[in-house]
């Protein structure tokens, strides 16, 4: 049985929170919230008018006029940071094109621009039809891999909530099993009037910036972005004198069978995908620091995922902090688990857990630390990333420093 | 990470929808006579005669459950569920008699959740936060088939949804046989599922799709249930063919001395019996590439879709005999491409 570790050593991301790493990481670990009023389409019919929306974007500002018509918002999103991660490693003089490949987690995707085309044709006009370009998933990665000239596998993983954790996942295997000697994999979702008028009609949106494992919550803050990791044989990367910011080390994947949208409630299942994760990397919950949390915000899935902890980390499931950082970025769906596991490299390297921001009061319910009251000083070189989906789509990421 | 290398893959099931009928023998008999399902679209949807499409008419979701139950589903996840069902019953599996975490589905889906994601979108321009239907929104999610399908039978290992172009169902197979080896499950449902709608065709007519490859557009499901070889035999199960090599790349760069269309298509490759799927028989470089084998084309007898793959596979495996080498070839336009091979019956003993 042979062994390798995956090495990290590109980062990107463009999110409410930061456009690019280092302005990510300045909110990330001052724990700057990103949740603010949304003006990317017209929100007057809902009550909750909030979300982390990528402001100040400009896509003249990284792309030819006549290319941005033929990106979605979603494909830029994920292009840019792509790009930022590709740049971050140097990997593309080192590999084969054929070497690289792209594995993405997608959700809405171009969905923002084809509720246009179907919105004007329902009016009576004939809509350009470059409005569906982005539709499907799938282009996200297309447009990646044409444009950065990577040839290796193309694939995008579509399991809601939980795809871009996934992709990773993924990519990891992808790299371990020697099919490719690098991939770029993460994740990128925007906001859409599908996905903040669906969210809002099975009303999971909190009208305030979402306060995750707080008494009171009442459910999620949508978001939208994009983040990027390279991944690498952890011997070749040192070979190729690369910085390693951190390792994934495994994952674990299962499905609840339980319900489209309810999670399976005695949290069994997402503890059994994280004790998953936990063999499949190697290392026993004794040797994890802290949790990202899937920590959505809403009143039942978080008592869910309090569940799990204590089924996983039993006795010592006080000393292990679940946090989450939907209150700073939202919830970015398709790109929330790539987002999510870029943040928990970042702190595993700063050597600290980050706050859960917009702490309302403590839930008999949700009775670990959620590090409500500030981040914590961490020498964790070990943490579980989780994502919950519809569908009971569950995927745990091991990471390590 | 662990590297388990000698968990061979086979396919123990098997399960068609598609415009030639509903079970694998409406498909076998659609191959045997090689004449096409293909229908001609109403005026009424794209304002002009001419065009065909591959709707799977004769399926009745109300064969398959009861009707009050398939009222909430979106047709893409009663494809998937169906199809599930079938490919267990064809693996003689009964997920309650097994472990339902070693049990898994990992689906390529095209259109998924397009249908529901129109009707809930109509009835908010129409109509505001009033018109707005709740209960369509959860299948708007591409991971609706598989994960209804999961449901409804059981299936607790892991559960993993794809796209990518003509080879989401391909990308799928991968991930299913990767999960395999490493032990993460011992049976998973592989294959691919879509639907078509008028919408979705005006919307292909507005792109430009309706035109060259993309014309004869087509839905359904095709299903293969792969399982680890020593769990396929301890339980005593039929093996129709053994899973081999899935090679796959990205894009076929041009200039590129023939490195990418080598690896996917290494020299020496005996076959007797080749699937095309997507553009594949597009590919001239690919195509030069083939050894002399007899082709088997499902695109044109049942129409494409971004998961025909699952069809064509299963048609593929229908078609091996004991012994019998077969290629499957898939290719989208803008990549990925995937050539996968098959061996009809069971591995040999070593």
């Amino acid at each position: 049985m042979e062994t390798y570790r995956i090495a990290v050593t590109g980062l990107g991301v463009l999110s409410a929170a930061g456009h690019d790493i280092p302005a990510f990481r300045e909110s990330l670990l001052n724990g700057r919230s990103a949740i603010a009023p949304l003006d990317l389409f017209d929100v007057s019919p809902f009550s909750a008018r909030i979300g982390a929306q990528v402001k100040g974007y400009e896509p003249l500002d990284y792309f030819a006029a006549d290319k941005i018509a033929k990106l979605s918002r979603a494909d830029q999103f994920g292009v840019i940071a792509a790009g930022e991660a590709l740049n971050n490693s140097g990997i593309r003089s080192y590999y084969s094109p054929y070497d690289i490949g792209v594995s993405m987690g997608a959700g809405a995707a171009g969905m923002l621009q084809a509720e246009e085309w179907l919105q004007s044709g329902m009016s009576g006009n004939r809509p350009s039809p470059s409005l569906l370009r982005g539709l499907l998933p799938d282009r996200t990665s297309t447009a990646i891999a044409s444009i950065y000239n990577l040839a290796g596998y193309q694939g995008s993983i579509t399991t809601a909530c939980s795809s871009s954790a996934t992709a990773i996942g993924w990519g990891s295997d992808l790299v371990a099993t020697g099919r490719l000697k690098a991939v770029i994999c993460g994740g990128s979702d925007c906001l859409s009037r599908l996905t903040f008028a669906g969210f809002n009609s099975l009303r999971v949106v909190d009208t305030e910036p979402c306060a995750p494992f707080s008494l009171g919550r009442q459910g999620i803050s949508l978001g939208e972005g994009a983040a990027f990791l390279v991944l690498e044989n952890e011997q070749e990367a040192k070979r190729r004198g690369a910085v390693i910011y951190g390792y994934i080390l495994g994952y674990g994947c299962g499905g609840e069978a339980f319900h489209m949208t309810a999670p399976e409630p005695s949290g069994s299942s997402a503890a059994r995908v994280m004790c998953a994760a936990l063999a499949s990397a190697g290392v026993t919950s004794e040797e994890v620091g802290w949790v990202n949390a899937h920590g959505t915000g809403t009143p039942f899935n978080d008592v869910v995922e309090t569940k799990a902890m204590k089924l996983v980390f039993k006795e010592r499931c006080r000393a292990v902090p679940l946090i989450s950082i939907k209150a700073m970025v939202g919830h970015c769906l398709g790109a929330a688990g790539a987002i999510e596991a870029l943040a928990t490299i970042i702190a595993l390297n700063a050597g600290m857990i980050p706050q859960t921001l917009n702490f309302r009061g403590a839930d008999q319910e949700c009775d670990l630390d959620y590090c409500h009251d500030g981040p914590k000083i961490s020498a964790a070189s070990l943490a579980l990333s989780n994502s919950f989906a519809f569908g009971g789509n569950i995927t745990s990421l091991v990471i390590s420093r | 990470m662990k590297i388990i290398r000698d968990n061979q893959v086979v396919v123990t099931g098997l399960a068609a929808i598609s415009a030639a009928g509903v079970g694998t023998a409406a498909l076998l008999e659609a191959l045997g006579d090689k004449e096409s399902r293909l229908r001609p679209v109403p005026e009424s949807i794209l304002g002009v005669p001419g065009h065909k499409w591959g709707k799977a008419e004769s399926f009745r979701a109300a064969d398959f459950m009861p009707p009050m139950k398939a009222r909430k589903f979106d047709r893409c996840s009663l494809f998937a569920v169906a199809a599930a069902g079938m490919a267990l019953k064809d693996a003689v599996i009964e997920p309650v008699r097994l472990d339902p975490t070693r049990i898994g589905i990992v689906l390529g889906c095209g259109f998924g959740g397009i249908a529901n994601s129109e009707e809930f979108l109509r009835g908010f321009f129409r109509s505001g936060a009033e018109g707005m239907i709740p209960m369509l929104f959860p299948n708007t999610v591409p991971n609706a088939p598989a994960s209804n399908a999961s449901i409804e039978h059981n299936l607790q290992g892991p559960n993993v949804t794809l796209i990518q172009r003509f080879c989401s169902a391909e990308t799928a197979l991968l991930m299913a046989q990767r999960f395999l080896e490493e032990d993460r499950a011992d049976i998973i449902l592989t294959g691919g599922v879509d639907e078509l709608t008028p919408v979705m065709l005006q919307g292909f007519r507005a792109t430009g799709q309706l035109r060259g490859f993309g014309g004869g557009f087509g839905e359904g499901a095709g299903m293969l249930v792969l399982e680890r070889s020593r769990h396929a035999l301890q339980r005593g199960a039929h093996i129709k063919a053994t899973l081999g090599q899935v090679r796959t790349i990205g894009r076929l760069l041009p200039d590129d001395g023939g490195e990418g269309a080598s690896r996917l298509l290494p020299a020496g490759l005996p076959v007797s019996l080749i699937s095309l799927s997507g553009s594949a028989v597009t590919e001239k470089r690919l195509v030069e590439r083939l050894p002399y084998a007899e082709l088997l084309e499902t695109g044109p007898l049942l129409g494409r879709s971004l998961a025909m793959g699952g069809l064509a596979m299963t048609a593929l495996v229908l078609g091996l005999k004991d012994g019998d080498k077969g290629l499957h070839l898939a290719a989208s336009p803008e990549g990925p491409y995937f050539a996968i091979d098959f061996k009809g019956g069971a591995p040999v003993q070593s």
